[in-house]
């Protein structure tokens, strides 16, 4: 079956970075299906095991560590573990995402602070701590996985739609900063994940269905790989038309 | 195995302009990744050429000699295009009118305002039409349209260029909401400024300096190519109505972030 060979990432090393909550070890099963080694950090032991073995299956190359992605200190851990080995980091995918369904008015400060340091923190930390061996290189691809509401509101979702819109923000000025040092940074917007019972929000969306993890891991392998030379500040939103809809 | 479905084998793409610059890139792309490909453009020598290129690659091809501005060609291209391969999965919209003068708009004619949009807005719409119907009776179809950073941000004397490109995305919008529950998507891609052999003899403009974009380089013709292949494969099932911006960041924002020097206004009185 004709593939274009830019697609594949063999032997790039990519930094998978997620809190637990969603998509983490299949994306490292389709990182290694594309041939990429992979360093694995999450805050629970049973993400990064089973991301390990899911790059097993591929025979794939893989690292791992227990760490938090909005804790500097784990972060600097994790580099201190990989580049020793691996030498250099090609690709960071931030998968980091701590939801929050809350009245605005109920919306503690304490809460408030934790979303925001989880989500908007992470992004920061992993793409400064990671981003600085990307300068040093001269080349990198930045990846972070957020929500739709980074363009769109929701009801009771004034923290997380805020720290998405500025993980976009953040993803936009990255871009045009280390645009000279040859880094793309981007974000993947994703949509909806549904379950066929959910009918009446299956119904708004166009293409009738939510969203299935491997098309959110195909994106990113896609923005992650050679075959991505230009795209760079952009966020994708991957939502099935929700986006068009008035 | 999620590779699998990047591959275009056994699909059948339409594109549009694309004998010369991304659209000989794009098919160039198409056809290595497994599609059969009609080509339709204005000029035959260069989609002539493209088509034995793509059958020296393995894959069934065909030109078609078509202005698409003209409902009935584009009605007869998309006929013969079923005749031929039986289907058409992927439509690429790309043909477009570069070098339409920078006028004024006092001085632009019904004439040349309605060409323009044709051939950037209308086109695509007569080609959209002639080939979704189809697509949605097999439940299943890629609409992919070629707009530019024009399409969100304005261009001094850029009349026709920037009304055309803005509708195609809401074309692209309407589209997916129409027909993506008949498991057939849309989306647009938008291009930064990209040299090629057509743009550099026959520009009406100041030429851009890659010095003026945030990375320093505009991207190749060819950079374009996989996007395509990704938005017409399988494994984009999920993105639909959307853009995605080949601009080296220059969206994201900067100052003067599109090739042109920030005295761009003198130059061009």
């Amino acid at each position: 079956m004709p593939i274009l060979e830019e697609f594949f990432l063999n032997d790039k090393v990519v930094f998978l970075a997620g809190n637990g909550e969603g998509h983490t070890v299949d994306l490292a099963r389709a990182f290694a299906e594309a041939g990429a080694k992979i360093f694995i950090m999450a805050p629970n032991q049973d993400t990064v095991e089973n991301s390990m073995i899911a790059i097993s299956e591929f025979n794939g190359d893989s690292l791992g560590l227990i760490g938090d992605p909005s804790d500097p200190h784990s972060i600097l851990k994790a580099k201190e573990a990989l580049l020793p080995i691996w030498g250099r980091i090609d690709v960071l995918i931030n998968n980091t995402r701590f939801g929050l369904n809350k009245e605005f008015i109920n919306t503690t400060d304490e809460s408030w602070n934790q979303l925001i340091d989880i989500n908007l923190g992470s992004a920061r930390l992993l793409s400064r701590l990671i981003g600085t061996e990307m300068l040093q290189n001269r080349r990198g691809k930045i990846i972070h996985i957020i929500s739709g509401l980074a363009e769109r509101g929701l009801w009771n979702s004034t923290a997380f739609s805020a720290s998405q819109g500025a993980i976009m923000q953040l993803t936009r000025s990255l871009a045009l900063e280390w645009a000279r040092f040859n880094i793309q940074v981007n974000a993947i917007g994703i949509g909806w994940a549904t379950s066929e019972k959910d009918e009446l929000m299956n119904n708004y969306i166009p293409l009738k269905r939510g969203i299935n993890v491997e098309e959110v891991c195909s994106l990113a392998l896609f923005l992650a790989s050679d075959s991505n030379a230009f795209i760079s500040g952009s966020p994708i939103y991957i939502d099935g038309g929700l986006m068009s809809h008035p | 195995m999620i590779l699998d479905k990047l591959s275009l084998d056994g699909t059948v793409t339409l594109i549009t302009g694309g004998g010369t610059g991304l659209g000989r890139a794009m098919v160039r792309a198409l056809a290595r990744a497994g599609s059969d490909i009609i080509i339709g453009s204005r000029r035959e020598l260069p989609i002539m050429e493209a088509a034995e290129e793509v059958r020296d690659m393995g894959r069934k091809s065909i030109h078609y000699v078509v202005d698409v501005t003209n409902s009935e060609q584009v009605q007869e291209m998309a006929d013969r295009a079923i005749e031929e391969f039986g289907r058409v999965d992927v439509l690429i919209n790309n043909a477009a009118l570069l070098r339409a003068p920078l006028t004024p708009i006092w001085d632009m004619t019904d004439q040349e305002w309605n060409y323009g949009i044709s051939a950037n807005l209308t086109g695509a719409f007569y080609c959209a039409r002639a080939l979704s119907k189809q697509m949605v009776d097999r439940g299943w179809g890629r609409i992919i349209n070629i707009a530019s950073q024009y399409a969100f941000r304005g261009g001094r004397n850029m009349f026709t260029y920037t009304s055309g490109k803005g509708g195609i995305v809401q074309l692209t919008r309407s589209l997916a909401l129409s027909l993506g529950p008949n498991g057939v998507t849309s989306n647009t891609v938008s291009p930064a400024f990209i040299p090629t052999e057509v743009d550099d003899s026959k520009r009406s403009s100041p030429a851009p300096n890659p010095m003026f974009t945030p990375m320093g380089k505009f991207p190749a013709p060819s950079d374009l190519g996989p996007l395509v292949v990704f938005l017409a494969s399988q494994a984009s099932g999920y993105l639909n109505g959307g853009n995605i911006n080949v601009d080296g960041a220059s969206m994201a924002g900067g100052f003067a972030p599109n090739g042109f020097s920030p005295s761009y206004d003198e130059e061009l009185t």
